[in-house]
């Protein structure tokens, strides 16, 4: 009953039934109960994504025995294919007898249970926590509606096993995004950054189809995996076993294969907000918390790195892209910490810390080797806990202050709401670094990779800039997310008007799925390091595996460096925790003091101005952009209108020309039938 | 004899289309509504005469059948159209045919060669008071659709 077809196929499917129930019977029926169909078929899908994990472990442990295989090609995959979705003959321009055939097929392997169950248990928690956070709401049964079809939309997407399918549920996510941030599509705010960050996802969406059909004329496939034809002959899969199989021949490097995955690094970039197309994540916060929480946090920004991740033999098989992919991720964790360092609303804050951890995952994943990407997904898991937790804990605030956010307006809240200040604070310690708590392994895992990187092998230079741009970024983080901290529960106590007489800690539906995140967001990280299962379990993925069987040739292994990274990280997070506490504690009147320095050098409304990217966007794209539609629509008025207003003025002038002939007047009428009848008579005696 | 039968349809016939024309050529110039109705009328006859003729120098009867609907339909015809006249009499106070263009196109002026006086103002109806039982007043059709100076 319970094996790994169905499994697969029960994850997504009990989401999907959910999204049609609460759909259909929401708006008359459930009204306020509207949670229990989605909220049961979480439960099941998360339950079904663990004993998933289970299978696939036990399954992939069978076919390996212990330790690591010899053979690249013997990592773990199922493939499940439920109907054929197109098939066309004789497809491909070049290759005669290619078949262009997508097949709707799911995969169960370690990447794709680590995700299915990553996303179901935080999706869990966070649709728990929106029973009480959305009550009276009057949209309520369509909140529900959407998370559930985001659910089904992110479970498909982890788990599909070609690009077409990839694509098309890369799009259903981020519509499901879309409808979520302008959940309160009355508010103006919502309804813009809505369509902001549809439509900078459009650049990003638009890179990762050109890969898709680069992919198509260049291995001929769109799938994963290898398939039979009716012959009997393997058709070699993109990162299918045959192909992983044999390398040399199937990755063959060069412009194409790079154009391919810095494609496909634009499609992750627009997703999961990595510079230059990070602006929408900010933005994004306008929608309601626990949509900040599962989406705009632990769940679909973390597709591109799924993405990445899933094609990383592409990627390393490119040679120059990791580089790239690293730089980025790190520029991103940096820019994104600075601009967090003066944020003043709370869920901004954190918005920036999820684009500056996205960029710390990325720059995991562009050291190329299989540390690094076990260390992205590590800290991918990680952080979809503690970062879940953080924007839980601040819609917590949020309601308790009756929807202010800005951190001007209360602070000292500790004693009034205590559930929400400790695991606030545990999750701050998380994406701290603080020593073992789960963001600090996840974390030290990145940067010791990074490091490795640094030491020697191709690009070490640059790895080793990166590194400590990681350093930094660390330390920044927690800075920032301390300011956070201090600002909102330390200090003397101030409660804005809107939170009325009575703000008090929320309800046990809302603070029970916090304790039970801030119990991951403390252990998972020292669990998975500890026991190391979470390396060991991803390294059955078959893409995995060739990255530990074929270790890139510029790859320099080393395995002595461990001991630095950890104490380095740890010294720079006390140290940002500490300077925090100095600053917003201890000894408040040297803030004005930084601040006025920071100020007089122009520093201070860098970072406050997140930058200026709007306002260069706004000016570079948005306004040429504008102005060019401008100039069309003159010409359309112009040119086109102008024509077809002539093509309709031409009957009206004829019959303007006709008109005498119609004077009213009866003899006229009677004299030319008269003459007609004569004209008619002269006729038919010719 | 067929020179004789041939003669007296000759006869007829130019009777006949000498009716048809004088009623066309009257249809034409006339002015006054019901001459040019009488003129329609000629042009019938006329028809119906060469039909008749037509029957006789055939010997069949089916020209005289077809006259005899002809006299049937015109009778109902001139009914009407008498009606049709009398209405719009009635309306203008004048049988002048260019009384009516109503028809022309919207934005020609209407052909004045002769001034049709305007017709008097119609009094203002005096309606009934209402009793004092607050009942609906029966008024007779009469009261209101009747032109008193007609």
């Amino acid at each position: 009953m319970f094996d790994i077809p169905f499994l697969l196929v029960l994850v997504p499917g009990v989401c999907l039934v959910a999204t049609v129930v609460t759909a259909a019977l929401g708006p008359h029926i459930l009204g306020p109960r509207s949670h229990w169909p989605v909220v049961v078929a979480l439960v099941i899908a998360a339950a079904a994504s663990g004993v998933l994990v289970v299978q696939v472990h036990h399954q992939a442990l069978a076919q390996w025995g212990e330790g690591r295989p010899a053979d690249p090609a013997a990592g773990y995959e199922k493939i499940v294919t439920l109907w054929q979705w197109a098939s066309i003959d004789d497809a491909h321009y070049a290759h005669q007898g290619d078949r262009f055939r997508i097949e709707v097929a799911l995969r169960a392997d370690p990447l794709t249970a680590v995700m299915l169950l990553t996303v179901t248990s935080v999706a869990l928690l966070v649709a728990v926590y929106s029973i009480g956070y959305m009550a009276g709401d009057p949209g309520y049964w369509r909140f529900f509606t959407y998370v559930s079809l985001f659910v089904f939309s992110m479970t498909m997407l982890v788990s599909v096993s070609n690009f077409v399918l990839l694509y098309v549920f890369w799009e259903a996510v981020g519509l499901c995004s879309y409808l979520l941030i302008g959940f309160w599509y009355q508010k103006p705010a919502a309804a813009a950054a809505g369509k902001k960050a549809f439509l900078v996802n459009r650049v990003g969406d638009f890179g990762f189809a050109l890969a898709v059909f680069l992919i198509w004329t260049t291995f001929g496939t769109l799938n994963f995996h290898d398939t039979v034809d009716a012959a009997g002959h393997i058709i070699g899969g993109v990162l299918g076993q045959s192909g992983l199989a044999r390398p040399e021949f199937w990755y063959a490097p060069g412009w194409t294969l790079s154009a391919i995955c810095l494609l496909l690094m634009l499609g992750a970039c627009g997703k999961s907000a990595q510079l230059p197309l990070h602006v929408w994540l900010p933005d994004a916060m306008e929608g309601p918390t626990p949509v900040s929480a599962l989406i705009h946090a632990a769940t679909m920004v973390t597709a591109g790195v799924y993405l990445v991740a899933r094609c990383a033999p592409l990627f390393v098989a490119s040679r120059d892209v990791p580089p790239i992919v690293a730089g980025i991720g790190a520029a991103t964790a940096l820019v994104a910490a600075i601009i967090a360092l003066t944020q003043t609303d709370l869920k901004r804050i954190l918005a920036y810390s999820t684009i500056s951890q996205l960029g710390y995952m990325f720059l995991g994943l562009g050291a190329g080797t299989l540390a690094g990407v076990s260390a992205g997904m590590f800290h991918l898991v990680t952080h979809a806990f503690f970062k879940g937790l953080l924007f839980l804990a601040a819609g917590s605030v949020m309601h308790a202050m009756g929807g202010v956010i800005d951190l001007e307006r209360f602070g000292g809240l500790r004693q009034r709401l205590p559930i929400t200040h400790w695991t606030f604070l545990i999750g701050c310690l998380a994406l701290a670094g603080f020593p073992l708590l789960s963001g600090f392994f996840s974390k030290d895992e990145i940067l010791s990779a990074v490091y490795e990187r640094g030491l020697d092998g191709r690009d070490a230079q640059w790895y080793y800039v990166l590194f400590w741009m990681g350093l930094a970024t660390a330390g920044m983080t927690a800075f920032y997310t301390f300011r956070a901290y201090f600002r909102a529960f330390w200090g003397p106590e101030r409660i804005p008007p809107e939170a009325g007489h009575h703000a008090h800690e929320s309800p046990p539906v809302m603070t029970r799925p916090l304790v039970a995140l801030a119990v991951f967001s403390a252990g998972l990280g020292a669990v998975l390091w500890l026991s190391g299962a979470l390396e060991q379990f991803l390294e059955a993925t078959p893409s995995l595996v060739f990255l530990a069987t074929h270790p890139a040739p510029w790859v320099y292994n080393v395995v002595e460096g461990h001991g630095v990274v950890p104490v380095a990280g740890t010294l720079v997070a006390l140290a940002g925790i500490g300077l925090a506490w100095l600053l917003y504690v201890r000894q408040p009147q040297w803030l004005a003091q930084t601040v006025r320095v920071l100020h007089a050098l122009g520093l201070y409304q860098f970072s406050k101005g997140k930058m200026f990217f709007d306002e260069a966007y706004q000016a570079l794209v948005v306004a040429p952009l504008a102005a060019f539609a401008r100039t069309c629509a003159r010409w359309d008025h112009a040119l086109i209108d102008g024509l077809v207003d002539a093509v309709g003025a031409l009957p009206s002038t004829l019959g303007r020309a006709l008109r005498p002939l119609q004077p009213g007047i009866v003899p006229f009428y009677a004299l030319a039938m008269v003459l007609a009848t004569l004209v008619l008579l002269g006729a038919m005696l010719w | 004899m067929a020179d004789a039968e041939v003669a007296l349809l000759v006869n007829y016939l130019v009777v006949g289309a000498a009716l048809v024309a004088l009623g066309a050529v009257g249809f034409v110039i006339r002015r006054n509504l019901i001459l040019m109705f009488l003129c329609a009328e000629m042009m019938l006859q006329g028809v119906s005469l060469s039909l008749a003729a037509w029957g006789r120098y055939y010997n069949d009867f089916g020209g005289q059948i077809l006259v005899l609907f002809i006299i049937a339909v015109a009778a109902c015809e001139a009914a009407i159209a008498l009606a049709l006249v009398l209405v719009l009499f009635r309306r203008r106070g004048s049988l002048d045919v260019m009384a009516w263009q109503e028809l022309r196109e919207a934005e020609l002026p209407p052909v004045v060669d002769r001034e049709i006086p305007e017709m008097p103002a119609e009094p203002p109806p005096a309606w009934p008071s209402l009793p004092p039982a607050g009942r609906t007043p029966c008024v007779p059709r009469e009261e209101t659709e009747f032109r008193p100076h007609v």
